[in-house]
């Protein structure tokens, strides 16, 4: 962008001798410079995505905090908490990322490109990181008769609608338990979204999810969204 | 805005629209630029609603960190901007008023070079840069070439790095610095008012070295110096010929100090910087008097982030004074100060449609020399507002109509320079801007 004008005394004589006597030198102090450089790598600190050499705690902690937090209880609700998930749920979805499988819109945008060049190894190792952390209660004091049908519905469905209970797969703590995630402490924000992406899209495809969501209404899945983030400690 | 001008937009428009489309068909085959091929991310993961140049908490680090996050990828890309601009006064008017033109082509060279080093460069093409005596048709624009490491664990994170780069809050991540706190694009072919501080005023003419460091993702300072982009730094300032750059004298030191703080979507952001630099007088005579400029600015940003909503605005207050005025011939008074507020609101709603208003303020101490022949009062002072509505229909298109209603311009609201008034130089402006 063009700098704005300033009223400073200028004349109007051409002249740039010293400028295209140096040019040619620069270029070539740059580019020596950067061959240099281009050598150097720093595995210990990296934020390179495409070297099997830096080690998953290395990219948890240089790449992935600076949306899901160094303990993995991000601030945001745009991002997923993950400290406690389950690693074979953390291994799918990375997996999932990598192969396009997974096509929510923030999965899109977000996490396609940042899970295109790892390994296995490292996809393993980045849940194992997460599934060690340990997930923090929510200081935000949601309606507590919002979280209390939330409750109901967790632990109790909607059987007239046909609605079976989160518990039966999800667990008493909410904790999941292999392919399935944890949901305690998850934020109530990216809860209903991801259920009205398995509800309303093909966005997840190839889970229960899509099913078992079908019947949930709107505001049953605002309370469940809320109780999950209270979850009690 | 009278009818004429709604008229000759409207026409227009057609011309943008096609212009576009065909920007569109050309760029939907690989339509991300450099760093978003870096990261494989779409635009919304770094910029707040999809909208240049405004950086979201994540694109601060991304930044903060050298540009070194993602994978090594080809680092270049490119940029136009086609536009009408549509003056109210048609004797105030470019020469192109009314009229399609492509505005400004960029090109960059922008990624991750090593594990610590990365780079922002841009070099502008600028149609209209011949007629200003200012720049050439191509000229250097925002460089930033970074090292940076960070040391991170559960208890402590850290960020340090150093910037070299050519405009003074370049360097800086919050969109309330002056280097970004202007619209981007902007109206273009048209003059604006005169009078702004230095710092606005430096971009591709000085070369700096700036220390910065982020502690905790609260605490972010960052000093440096600044002088003449000359000798080995000449690379910094090309386009701009001897005699029309701005000569620093000596080294000029630049502070900046900001606390942040996130909490669930919002993010607020507070600072505060300084900069003092010395201008030759005569730019070909580097022994001539200098005038002292002292910039001292406040600044803040507040954003909520969560989809499908984006909603951002920003405050820049900055305070100059200057001094040895009568010494070096650039004013009457030995001293002046000149005050520069502006204030900006967006929203944005699924990165798609957008709108925002900003006002701005320039007052400033009366001086019949420095002022002689722009204003008639002898005054800087200028106020105004900047309404605009924007529309992205692929994250890298963008179209947006831009509305400049000038309540004081150059020192008055009504024949400011013996003829004119303020709202003579309200003027719309129309554009097709994409990235590549």
């Amino acid at each position: 962008m063009k700098p704005s004008t300033h009223k400073i005394n200028r004349t109007n004589t051409p002249s740039r001798s010293l400028e295209n006597k140096m040019k040619g030198i620069q270029i070539a102090v740059i580019m020596a410079l950067g061959v240099l450089a281009a050598g150097c790598s720093n595995v210990e600190r990296s934020r390179d995505l495409n070297n099997a050499s830096v080690s998953p705690a290395v990219t948890a902690v240089q790449v992935c905090s600076n949306c899901h937090g160094v303990d993995g209880n991000p601030k945001s609700p745009n991002f997923p908490r993950l400290a406690g998930q389950q690693e074979d749920y953390v291994v799918t979805q990375l997996k999932n990322f990598r192969n396009h499988n997974r096509s929510d819109p923030e999965g899109f945008e977000y996490m396609w490109g940042l899970s295109r060049n790892l390994t296995d190894e490292q996809i393993a190792g980045l849940a194992k990181y997460y599934a060690k952390q340990i997930p923090r209660h929510h200081e935000e004091v949601l309606d507590p008769q919002l979280v209390a049908n939330g409750k109901e519905i967790y632990e109790k469905g909607v059987p007239e609608q046909n609605v079976i209970a989160c518990i039966s797969c999800h667990g008493d703590k909410a904790q999941g338990i292999g392919a399935f995630p944890r949901l305690g402490h998850q934020h109530a924000d990216y809860i209903e979204k991801q259920l009205d992406v398995f509800q309303n899209t093909q966005g997840r495809p190839g889970t229960a999810m899509e099913f078992v969501v079908h019947p949930l209404t709107g505001p049953n899945k605002q309370a469940v969204a809320a109780y999950l983030q209270s979850f009690p400690e | 805005m009278n009818s004429t001008m709604f008229d000759r937009l409207r026409v227009n428009f057609l011309g943008l629209l096609i212009l576009g489309v065909s920007l569109l068909t050309s760029f939907s085959a690989q339509a991300l630029p450099a760093f978003a091929r870096q990261t494989g991310q779409n635009c919304v993961a770094c910029h707040a609603g999809g909208q240049f140049p405004e950086l979201t908490p994540y694109g601060r680090l991304f930044k903060l960190t050298g540009y070194t996050m993602g994978s090594r990828a080809i680092p270049v890309s490119a940029m136009a901007v086609a536009s009408v601009t549509k003056n109210a006064n048609s004797s105030l008017a470019g020469p192109k008023d009314g009229l399609p033109v492509l505005g400004t082509g960029s090109v960059f060279l922008a990624g991750k070079i090593t594990d610590n080093v990365g780079i922002f460069a841009q070099g502008t093409f600028n149609s209209y840069g011949g007629d200003s005596g200012y720049q050439t048709t191509w000229g250097s624009d925002n460089f930033d070439l970074r090292f940076a490491d960070r040391f991170i664990d559960a208890n402590s994170d850290l960020i340090f790095g150093f910037s070299l780069n050519n405009n003074p809050t370049v360097s800086d991540v919050w969109n309330s610095a002056p280097a970004w706190i202007i619209y981007a694009p902007t109206m273009f072919g048209t003059s604006g008012p005169d009078s702004g501080p230095v710092v606005n005023g430096l971009g591709a003419q000085v070369a700096g070295l700036t220390a910065y460091a982020m502690w905790d993702q609260f605490l972010y300072a960052e000093v440096g110096a600044y002088k003449t982009a000359n000798g080995a730094f000449s690379f910094l300032s090309q386009g701009t010929n001897d005699a029309g750059q701005t000569k620093l004298a000596g080294s000029n030191p630049y502070v900046r100090l900001a606390v942040t703080h996130e909490w669930g979507p919002h993010n607020i952001m507070i600072g505060v910087f300084g900069l003092d630099v010395g201008i030759h007088a005569d730019p070909l005579d580097l022994t001539s008097p200098v005038t002292k400029f002292r910039d001292r600015g406040v600044d803040a940003q507040y954003q909520y982030l969560l989809d499908p909503h984006t909603v951002s605005a920003q405050f820049s207050y900055v305070r100059e004074t200057t001094g040895n005025g009568i010494a070096s011939g650039y004013s009457t008074n030995d001293s002046n100060t000149l005050n520069s507020l502006r204030i900006k609101g967006t929203y944005i709603y699924q990165a798609k449609y957008g709108a925002s208003l900003s006002y701005f303020s320039t007052t400033g101490t009366t001086d019949s020399g420095l002022y002689s022949g722009i204003s008639a009062t002898n005054s800087p002072d200028t106020q105004g507002w900047t309404p605009e509505i924007f529309y992205t229909p692929i994250q890298n298109i963008r179209i947006g109509l831009q509305y400049y209603a000038y309540q004081k311009f150059d020192g008055a609201s009504t024949s400011y320079n013996g003829t004119n008034n303020a709202k003579d130089n309200n003027n719309a402006f129309l554009y097709v801007w994409g990235a590549y």
